[in-house]
């Protein structure tokens, strides 16, 4: 085809762009193309540099993240103030979710280990979405509610798992 | 030369040669400076009122741009559809009503104002002989004469500027509807694209800080604007039950004047009461006009309706830095300036309250959650 037909009727869904990789993210999975591309003009892209920190434990959150290309190490602090890892992210993970419908300060930070684009979707978009385009609005709701529900349901699996492991912490707490 | 001095013959030199090259690149650097300022100030000269105008446009229209826009309509046909809506209204109106008859209005005041200040400079002028009887050095200063003096002069300036103000507006009329478009339509965009630039440690609190003050002042403009127009159709509908003149007017000027707390008030009072005065007497329509001024428009409607319904509290500015917002705007921008000065100060109000306010909440150096006992 002729390079200059071919970049006119280029697809807006080519693999680089910014939408489908939206549409890679967990949370936007539900989402047709529509939604991805009125979703592109919500979100921030932030470039970092090696070793920048994106929050701190404590910070005030007020959206989430979403790794398009780089890494990021999740880390706590413990009671003498060393770092303890938490997880390392890759391209296509994200973190801070929690923070897009409440201000909950953070619970661990987050910094990254080499050049890293950070695809960023904050509370207020997000408020301002629910106002003017709720249906897209409730299906982001909907993909974060998933999400936080699945981990939720892990982490009581695991809890019942540790509690029938160690009958002693369970007596301590009812009684 | 003397061995206890430190510098040799070509340090000296140098030395020299390095401030007087420090002072003429410091002066060149000042006056192209000033140079570039200067230019700027004549680029922007007549753009200043369009531009706030349209800002403060753009805040009233937003809701209702937003009542239309949907999945089905775009924020620029949402635009054009309130633009259609406004325009066929106001048009509406003025064939309903018939064009108000301003230019008879003015001319009828024309002739009259110098009655007006006459008599009421003759009130004044036995109320100042009582004053003489009790305090004799008061006759050294002629007050009557000098507010003649003053009252001829601002109206001979009123009259003077009408023409090209109405110029002004003209233009005004072409410009503020292109301009608010723009605004209405590409807000969004020019802000996140300034707030792109902050770094990214601080990002997320640049964020939020925006949203915050962004809606505070929607609600402040929107609020004063709105405050602004009730007073005065309720101060002309007051006035319309009396046989006064200039109903309108006075109404018009009621509502402007009350952008200003606390001073502004006074001052749409007293044309009113002037008028009132010289032309009905001292009956009950002139009490009737002092109340529809001071008892229901202000404390009535203003203080117990109004105020408490549209206008935060948090936004009130302390009565001595309006004062001062009034006396600076005056300086830079005549009369223009002193109603447009408390606006623009209590904007940065707001934007300072705000962000004080962020930062004793969500101090990113503060952390009092580090303790998870206190979390939950």
């Amino acid at each position: 085809m002729n390079p200059f037909w071919s970049n006119i009727f280029r697809g807006t869904d080519s693999e680089d762009s910014l939408a489908y990789f939206l549409g890679t993210v967990p949370i936007f999975r539900k989402l047709n193309r529509r939604d991805l591309a009125f979703l592109e003009t919500m979100v921030h892209v932030r470039n970092y540099q090696s070793d920048e920190i994106v929050f701190e434990e404590g910070d005030i959150g007020s959206g989430m993240y979403a790794i398009r290309t780089g890494q990021v190490l999740i880390y706590n602090h413990d009671e003498h103030g060393h770092e303890v890892e938490v997880a390392v992210l890759e391209s296509g993970d994200f973190f801070g979710e929690v923070a897009l419908t409440v201000s909950r300060p953070r619970l661990a930070a987050a910094r990254t280990t080499e050049q890293t684009v950070l695809v960023g979707l904050f509370r207020s978009d997000m408020l301002e979405a629910v106002r003017k385009h709720p249906s897209i609005a409730s299906k982001i709701l909907l993909g974060l509610t998933r999400v936080i529900s699945d981990r939720l349901h892990q982490s009581n699996l695991r809890m019942q798992e540790l509690l029938r492991q160690q009958p002693s912490v369970k007596e301590q707490s009812t009684s | 030369m003397t061995p206890g001095n430190a510098f040799s013959r070509p340090q000296l030199l140098l030395l020299f040669v390095v401030l007087t090259a420090a002072i003429a690149s410091g002066i060149a650097i000042f006056s192209s400076a000033s140079t570039i300022t200067a230019m700027l100030r004549t680029a922007t000269d007549g753009l200043f009122l369009p531009i706030l105008i349209s800002l403060i446009v753009m805040f009233l229209l937003d809701p209702m741009v937003q009542f239309f826009e949907g999945e089905k309509i775009s924020r620029t046909a949402s635009i054009f559809i309130v633009y259609a809506l406004i325009f066929s209204i106001s048009l509406l109106i003025l064939l309903l009503i018939g064009p108000p008859n301003w230019k008879g209005m003015v001319q009828a005041l024309k002739a009259d104002f110098p009655r007006y200040i006459s008599r009421a400079l003759e009130y004044l002028n036995s109320l100042l002989a009582v004053a003489q009887q009790h305090l004799p050095f008061i006759k050294n200063y002629d007050i009557a004469e000098r507010i003649r003096e003053w009252a001829q002069a601002t109206f001979e300036l009123v009259l003077m500027q009408t023409p090209k103000s109405a110029m002004r507006i003209g233009s005004l009329f072409l410009l503020v509807p292109l301009f608010s478009f723009f605004f209405l339509r590409d807000s969004r965009r020019i802000m996140r694209g300034l707030i792109s630039l902050t770094p990214n440690r601080y990002f997320e609190m640049a964020l939020d800080i925006y949203d915050h003050v962004s809606w505070q002042l929607a609600h402040f403009i929107r609020g004063r604007i709105l405050e602004a127009l009730i007073i005065g159709i309720v101060v002309w509908l007051g006035l319309s039950l009396t046989d006064i003149r200039y109903a309108p007017i006075l109404g018009i000027i009621a509502g402007v004047t009350n952008l200003l707390p606390y001073i502004g008030p006074i001052i749409g009072m007293i044309p009113g009461l002037v008028i009132a005065l010289v032309d009905l007497g001292m009956g009950g329509q002139f009490w009737w006009i002092f109340c529809v001024y001071l008892l229901i428009a202000q404390i009535i409607l203003d203080n117990f309706i109004l105020i408490p319904i549209l206008i935060s509290r948090v936004s009130n500015l302390h009565p001595l830095l309006v004062i001062l917002a009034i006396v600076m705007g005056g300086k830079l921008y005549g009369v223009l300036g002193m109603i447009i000065g408390v606006p623009i100060a209590s904007i940065i109000n707001i934007i300072i309250l705000e962000i004080r306010q962020y930062r004793r909440a969500f101090n990113p150096q503060n952390r009092i959650f580090i303790n998870r006992e206190e979390l939950f």
